[in-house]
């Protein structure tokens, strides 16, 4: 709540470290669908921001908003101090299905970005390669999406989501139709991957603590009509262990979200 | 054909190539009784020549058309042309016309009603006008293989450029992907599988349409070869004719599935080996 008051308070100044901005931004789809309102928040440069919230309470929302997808109804929304009217080159978008080009092997797939940008040259081949690479898909450079695996198609995406060289990632339940066991694993990676980067990440997840063990901030929403509910600051120290999620402090972090999500969640 | 090959390659455990062998043989077998009692029924004069002739007749005949007059190449070559001049006609103008559909809406909403009409009317139906528009020639046939074959190709194509998945659409628009990219990059690739199956039917409508046409009027071509044998009452020497149809409606029919095996190759999983390999071989940095 205090995060949100100070928010409002100092909109009207954007401050340097500031890369996202929203001052009440809102979203209907029509009179008796409002997907999101009055939502206020910032995100600082190379914050993880994760945002959770039980399904239809708007984060698809606010983030198709942040990617210049949709447009807003009401409200200001600005990244970098600039109004958000159409996709930008420094934001880049990751979804719950991986979405390849079936008749594309993986680097293929992952050249995409760069082709749409101009002609592929050779130093966006290294990076390609060097990518997958990262994700773990070494010796799989020249397969086709069917003759992967679920996870291994999601780490085609997060390869072709860095390729676009966006500092903005916006990462709608990336994981989420995956394993717990795979899930667990590319967390980690995102985690040390994006820290690498420095990247300004917003990580939309059904999954409270993989919310909290990814965040620097986790924002809780709620349901009907879609609002910002909460913005809970996680100050453990990085880089983070799994077992992190046994200790008693981020036990009591959960239970601080479920508070907010009311009992149900 | 080849398609068929590479489906039996993913028949891993030796019971069911097993099988595989079994039904083949029986096959074989109760063609050879089919085939084998007709012949036999011939033999003991239980056929009359007008209405069914004996197998061996025909295979006479047939021989005859091909080999020893050699009367049915020309006939063949010429419905041949026909249909695939109607083949590629029609595929033309239904793709120019989905695609039109596809970047104009407006142009999508008013050509719909004539598209419908079009495609309720029995296209053979039209013949006599066709005849009377193109005149007695080859251009009345081709004309008529266009008119039967172009509208899958129409309705395919438009389909599968419409459908795009819309999260992959999303994803081209985040990527800040123009209308070009777009286009050739997503749409019309995933509208490939489809498209294809438009022309497989086409290819089938145009022989159709085509022979149709020699029937109503012709002086060449395999329609009007079947109709003089059968006003000759020569009835082995139409099954003949008909088998010969059959062998182009065949010959068709591959070329189709071979242009599938190779375009389409990310949904055939052998194919798709093949390929990945020459990818990795070609690349460059
Ligand atoms: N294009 C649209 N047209 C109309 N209503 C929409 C549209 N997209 C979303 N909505 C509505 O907006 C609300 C919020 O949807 P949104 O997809 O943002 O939820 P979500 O939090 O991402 O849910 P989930 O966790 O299930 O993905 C829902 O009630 C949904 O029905
Ligand atoms: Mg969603």
């Amino acid at each position: 709540m205090a995060a949100v008051a100070q928010a409002v308070a100092s909109s009207k100044v954007a401050v340097g470290d500031t890369v996202i901005q929203a001052n009440n931004l809102t979203k209907a789809f029509s009179e008796s669908v409002v997907a999101l309102e009055n939502a206020s928040f910032k995100i600082k440069k190379g914050d993880f921001v994760s945002l959770v919230g039980p399904s239809g309470c708007g984060k698809s929302t606010l983030l198709r908003l942040v990617a210049g997808l949709i447009k807003k109804t009401s409200g200001n929304l600005t990244v970098h101090g600039k109004e958000v009217t159409e996709p930008r080159a420094d934001t880049g978008m990751m979804f719950q299905r991986p979405i390849l080009l079936e008749w594309r092997t993986s680097v293929e797939n992952v050249l995409l970005p760069s082709e749409l940008l101009g002609k592929v040259t050779n130093e966006d081949k290294r990076r390609a390669m060097g990518f997958l690479e990262m994700v773990g898909l070494k010796d799989f450079e020249f397969t086709f999406p069917r003759q992967l695996s679920g996870g291994m198609q999601q780490r085609v995406a997060l390869a072709r989501l860095l390729q676009t060289g966006a500092d903005i990632l916006l990462l709608d339940e990336p994981f989420g139709a995956l394993d717990e066991f795979t899930r667990e694993r590319l967390n980690v990676e995102l985690m040390r991957i994006v820290s690498q980067f420095k990247t300004t990440t917003l990580f939309v997840t059904h999954n409270i603590q993989e919310a909290i063990f990814l965040a620097d901030q986790v924002h809780v929403m709620t349901p009907r009509p879609g609002r910002l509910a909460k913005i809970i600051d996680v100050p453990f120290a990085r880089p983070r262990e799994i077992s992190l999620q046994l200790t008693p402090e981020f036990n009591k972090l959960v239970a601080e979200v479920r508070d907010v999500l009311g009992g149900d969640h | 054909m080849t398609s068929i090959a590479s489906d039996s390659s993913n028949i891993g455990p030796a019971e069911l190539q097993d099988t595989g062998f079994k039904r083949l043989g029986l096959h074989i077998l109760i063609f050879i009784i089919i085939i084998g009692s007709w012949e036999l029924a011939g033999v003991f004069n239980q056929l009359n020549d007008l209405l069914l002739p004996a197998p061996s007749k025909i295979i006479v005949k047939f021989v005859d058309l091909w080999f020893i007059k050699g009367t049915i190449w020309w006939h063949f070559f010429v419905t041949m042309f026909e249909a695939t001049a109607g083949f590629f006609i029609g595929v033309g103008i239904g793709m120019s016309l989905a695609i039109a559909a596809v970047i104009s809406p407006i142009f999508r909403r008013y050509i719909s009603p004539y598209a419908i009409a079009f495609n309720v009317t029995p296209g053979i139906a039209v013949t006599p006008l066709i005849i009377a528009w193109f005149g007695f020639g080859w251009s009345s046939k081709i004309a008529m293989a266009t008119l039967v074959c172009f509208f899958p190709p129409f309705i395919n194509t438009l389909t599968g450029l419409l459908y795009t998945d819309e999260d992959a659409t999303e994803l081209f628009k985040s990527m800040r992907a123009n209308k070009n990219q777009y286009f050739w990059k997503l749409q019309l690739p995933s509208a490939m599988p489809l498209i294809i199956a438009g022309f497989k039917i086409a290819l089938t409508g145009a022989l159709i349409g085509a022979v149709v046409a020699e029937f109503f009027s012709a002086s060449e071509g395999i329609g009007i070869l079947m109709q003089r044998t059968s006003f000759k009452l020569d009835i082995a020497g139409s099954i003949a004719t008909l088998l010969s149809m059959s062998l182009m409606g065949l010959l068709f029919f591959s070329i189709m599935e071979v242009l599938d095996y190779k375009v389409i190759f990310w949904k055939r999983d052998a194919r798709m080996q093949q390929i990945s390999k020459k990818r990795k071989a070609a690349w460059r940095m």
